[in-house]
């Protein structure tokens, strides 16, 4: 176990030095939905979530809230159960008449 | 196309209903529409108000090219983007007590592995989520989420995801920089992605929302092992 655990470190080590972390590894993975991602930062990110299920669910799922939010705005708007007031409603009726 | 002699008593263009109705007709959807986005009845109320007047007065500019509702949505957009506008003027838009980082206590805090998932903690598979979206109590947990973010990172995200809108417009709209965007938008998935991991895929896969046994998260219960990528855009 002692001869092993300076390996194990090594490795680790050697490893982060070639990837980004997983809090930075978000970061990209959410700057990547809006430009590309610089080509230096690229292979580190692709061996992070090769190595990573973690981060690669993570990336999944905020392009699912993506393709949610953008396909369906109408759930989002149109579901809400406030409704405008009667107040609001006499109010803008009258304004509406002064102004015809 | 109509003559421009007398501005406020032009008759309004064919396919248009009359103003009187308009309250009724589509009131209630645009004031849904303007409080998603200002977060704040007042405000929606006098965006719905000042739509209806400077549709009253550009009426010709519906040319029936478009329905009714979308018209009047098209001016309201803008009523709200000359909001936003002015409280970028007012305030700074980029809203600092945010920056705090929702997941932080997620990773471990230091030595080799920092910055990494504490690993019961990390992520787990969401179970079918392309279903979810033809579920109305998945869109009520939604937006209860959203409503969570602060106002102005519901709006960036808003703008960017729900309208589209291009990052240097949003940019420019809000004058912020586009780094700010980007940090103010990662944060908005961010804090998204888990509230709706804790409030429903969480409890969807039987899991007991935050309760982090490694066994329900990650054991047998994701049995519907659809992949996301297939509804992925």
């Amino acid at each position: 176990m002692n001869l092993l655990k300076p390996v194990k470190t090594g490795m680790i080590t050697g490893l982060r030095l070639l990837m980004p972390s997983c809090r930075e590894a978000l970061r990209l993975q959410s700057d990547a939905l809006e430009r590309p991602l610089p080509p230096a930062r690229r292979p580190g990110l692709w061996l992070h979530l090769l190595l990573c299920k973690w981060c690669r669910y993570y990336g999944q799922q905020i392009r699912f809230l993506r393709h949610a939010a953008h396909e369906h705005p109408d759930e989002l708007t149109q579901a809400a159960p406030q409704k405008l007031s009667p107040e609001a409603r006499e109010r803008i009726k009258a304004e509406l008449r002064r102004k015809h | 196309m109509e003559k421009d002699n007398a501005p406020a008593s032009d008759p309004l263009p064919p396919g248009l209903s009359d103003p009187e109705q308009w309250v009724e007709l589509h009131g209630d959807y645009l004031f849904k529409y303007a409080l998603m986005r200002l977060r704040d009845p007042a405000k929606a109320e006098d965006a719905v108000q000042e739509t209806f007047l400077a549709a009253l007065k550009g009426g010709k500019t519906f040319a029936g090219r478009s329905a009714e509702k979308s018209w009047l949505v098209g001016i309201l957009k803008n009523k709200i983007y000359d909001h936003y506008r002015k409280a970028s003027r007012e305030t700074s838009f980029t809203d600092l007590e945010f920056y705090s980082d929702e997941e932080s206590e997620r990773f471990v805090p230091d030595g080799l592995l920092k910055d990494g998932w504490i690993h019961e903690l990390g992520p787990s598979e969401w179970s079918s989520p392309g279903a979810s979206l033809d579920r109305e109590v998945f869109w009520k947990t939604y937006r209860d989420c959203s409503d969570k973010l602060p106002k102005n990172v519901a709006a960036v995200f808003n703008l960017r995801e729900v309208d589209g809108m291009e990052s240097k417009e949003i940019c420019a709209l809000l004058q912020i920089s586009e780094s700010n965007l980007w940090v103010m938008l990662h944060r908005a998935r961010m804090a998204l992605r888990r509230c709706l991991d804790t409030h429903w895929f969480g409890k969807q896969a039987g899991a007991p929302g935050e309760s982090t046994c490694k066994d329900s998260r990650r054991g047998p219960t994701n049995h519907h092992e659809s992949t996301l990528s297939s509804d992925d855009p």
